[in-house]
């Protein structure tokens, strides 16, 4: 992408007025890690949102709420109650990269093999944009498309809110990849709420081996109301194929992809079962 | 380069400085353009590690970064760390290895460890990993360079009167 002008706005409210007088020539800067890979063929101003105060971390109520421009390093450090977002992030990219690259960046403009969508989707996040106010968005609306679509007009992410994982409720997210810094091949995420060894609630979501990280509602159909075992995660996983489009790339196929992802899922569900049953008491 | 359109303002390897540049010129292009050469470029894209420098402390890809980004902070080149005559520790220790071979990794190697031994106090293997993890070296094999760091990170850690020191210095101020 080729930079014209870059600026500096000190508060939301003038970083939201400069992008709607900008319009398609003005693109917000985070981390700008993204920035130097998107193709466009007329020059952008810069608009460099590092300077408002949205990169922190805090715990509010039943939510963790961390500021869109947090960059992947502090959430991967960060420690709380329950916390589980860390796992994913040590997995992406290298340290130079998290240190940079920020939650907002990775989920504004949603690319195949984000990881972040995946598990967000499965935590039921909700994502807070600013539009002159702040509205919060449930995650399956956020990235029932491209998040681009909301930021068009010059509205700006503001934080993500991650709900507090509950008594009985356990988390677990795999990412496979062919060496520790590569993008992934396929990213599963996983949220199971249990109650006596049964499963009550699920969400499962996937990214990377499919064109848009996307939730996998059949195969949380075949978790509910069943004991939270191996054998049930291997007949739920099964399910993957009917759930989403998978693709081949990099010299594997689709079928190896979704064979992949239905390992990965059962991988996905029990951390989760572990989870949830390690620190229910 | 093209004309400079603006102007950037940060603290280089401890000296306030003030450098033509424009709005996509990359940190590790105007580093090199300005003399600080020690700072590598490999691949241009975020993946090899060799342009590393310090930016308010964290290992960061020069490569990565537009100039302009750099407004106002604080950063730290290989420069900053030790010379051909007065090498720093990590340096000394990854000659006396012989860990290196053609050399363009070290750089960007030796930044990677500063930020880790400035920001950590303890080295488990899994830190030092996780700090290393955006460094690649296509000759070495990465073995003696472990064991450079290691050596190092040891002696750091097990310097306690340095590191005593350090904390007793504000306490013996309360005094
Ligand atoms: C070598 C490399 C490897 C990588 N590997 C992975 C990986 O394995 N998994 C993974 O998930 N990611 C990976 N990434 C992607 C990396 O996480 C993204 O580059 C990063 O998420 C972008 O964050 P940023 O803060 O740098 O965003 P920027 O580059 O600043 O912005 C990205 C986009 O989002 C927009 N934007 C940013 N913040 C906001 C906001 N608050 N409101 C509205 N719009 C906004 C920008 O305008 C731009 O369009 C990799 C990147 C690199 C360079
Ligand atoms: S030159 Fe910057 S990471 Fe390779
Ligand atoms: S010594 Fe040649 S790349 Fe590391």
């Amino acid at each position: 992408m080729k930079l014209s002008e870059f600026t500096r706005p000190d508060t939301l409210a003038a970083a939201r007025r400069t992008l709607r007088e900008l319009g398609p020539k003005g693109m917000v800067l985070a981390g700008g890690t993204a920035l130097h890979f998107m193709q466009g063929k007329t020059p952008v101003t810069a608009v460099d949102i590092t300077g408002l105060g949205l990169s922190y971390i805090k715990q509010k109520g039943n939510f963790f709420v961390i500021g869109a421009a947090t960059p992947l390093s502090d959430i991967q450090r960060y420690r709380g109650p329950r916390w589980a977002m860390h796992e994913i992030c040590r997995r992406i990219s290298t340290h130079q990269i998290r240190n940079v690259s920020t939650i907002g960046g990775n989920i504004a403009r949603v690319f195949p093999w984000a990881d972040l969508p995946v598990v967000l989707l499965a935590m039921d996040a909700r994502m807070v944009v600013y539009s002159g106010k702040e509205k919060e968005i449930p995650a399956d609306e956020y990235f029932s498309s491209q998040p681009a679509r909301l930021f068009r007009g010059g509205d700006l992410l503001t934080a993500v809110k991650i709900p507090v994982l509950k008594a009985h409720h356990g988390f677990g997210s795999v990412k496979v990849t062919r060496n520790a810094a590569a993008f992934s091949l396929a990213t599963i995420a996983a949220l199971l709420e249990l109650k006596d060894g049964v499963i009550k609630s699920a969400r499962v979501a996937a990214g990377s081996a499919i064109p848009f990280p996307q939730r996998l509602k059949p195969v949380e159909a075949a978790l509910v109301g069943k004991e939270a075992v191996t054998a049930v995660f291997k007949e739920a996983a099964a399910a993957a194929g009917t759930a989403a489009k998978w693709v081949g790339g990099e010299g594997m196929s689709a079928d190896y992809i979704r064979e992949l992802a239905e390992v990965s899922i059962v991988d996905a569900l029990e951390r989760a079962a572990e989870f949830a049953r390690g620190r229910a008491e | 380069m093209t004309k400079t359109t603006h102007t950037v303002n940060f603290t280089l390897n401890g000296e306030k400085k003030t450098f033509g540049t424009r709005p996509d010129e990359k940190l590790l292009t105007l580093l090199r353009r300005e003399g600080y050469r020690g700072t590598k470029y490999g691949c241009g894209q975020g993946t090899c590690g060799a342009c590393t420098v310090l930016v308010d402390g964290r290992a960061t890809y020069a490569c990565l970064l537009y100039a302009m980004q750099a407004e106002g902070r604080t950063v730290r080149t290989i420069e900053s760390v030790g010379t051909f005559d007065k090498p720093g520790e990590f340096q000394k220790e990854l000659v006396a290895a012989g860990a290196v071979q053609c050399g363009y990794c070290i750089p960007g190697m030796v930044m990677s460890a500063t930020a880790l031994m400035e920001t950590e106090e303890v080295f488990e293997d899994e830190i030092v990993k996780e700090y290393m993890d955006g460094n690649l070296c296509r000759c070495t094999g990465y073995e003696k360079i472990w064991v450079a760091l290691r050596k190092t990170l040891d002696r750091q850690a097990s310097a306690p009167a340095k590191r005593a020191g350090k904390k007793s210095s504000s306490k013996g101020s309360k005094k």
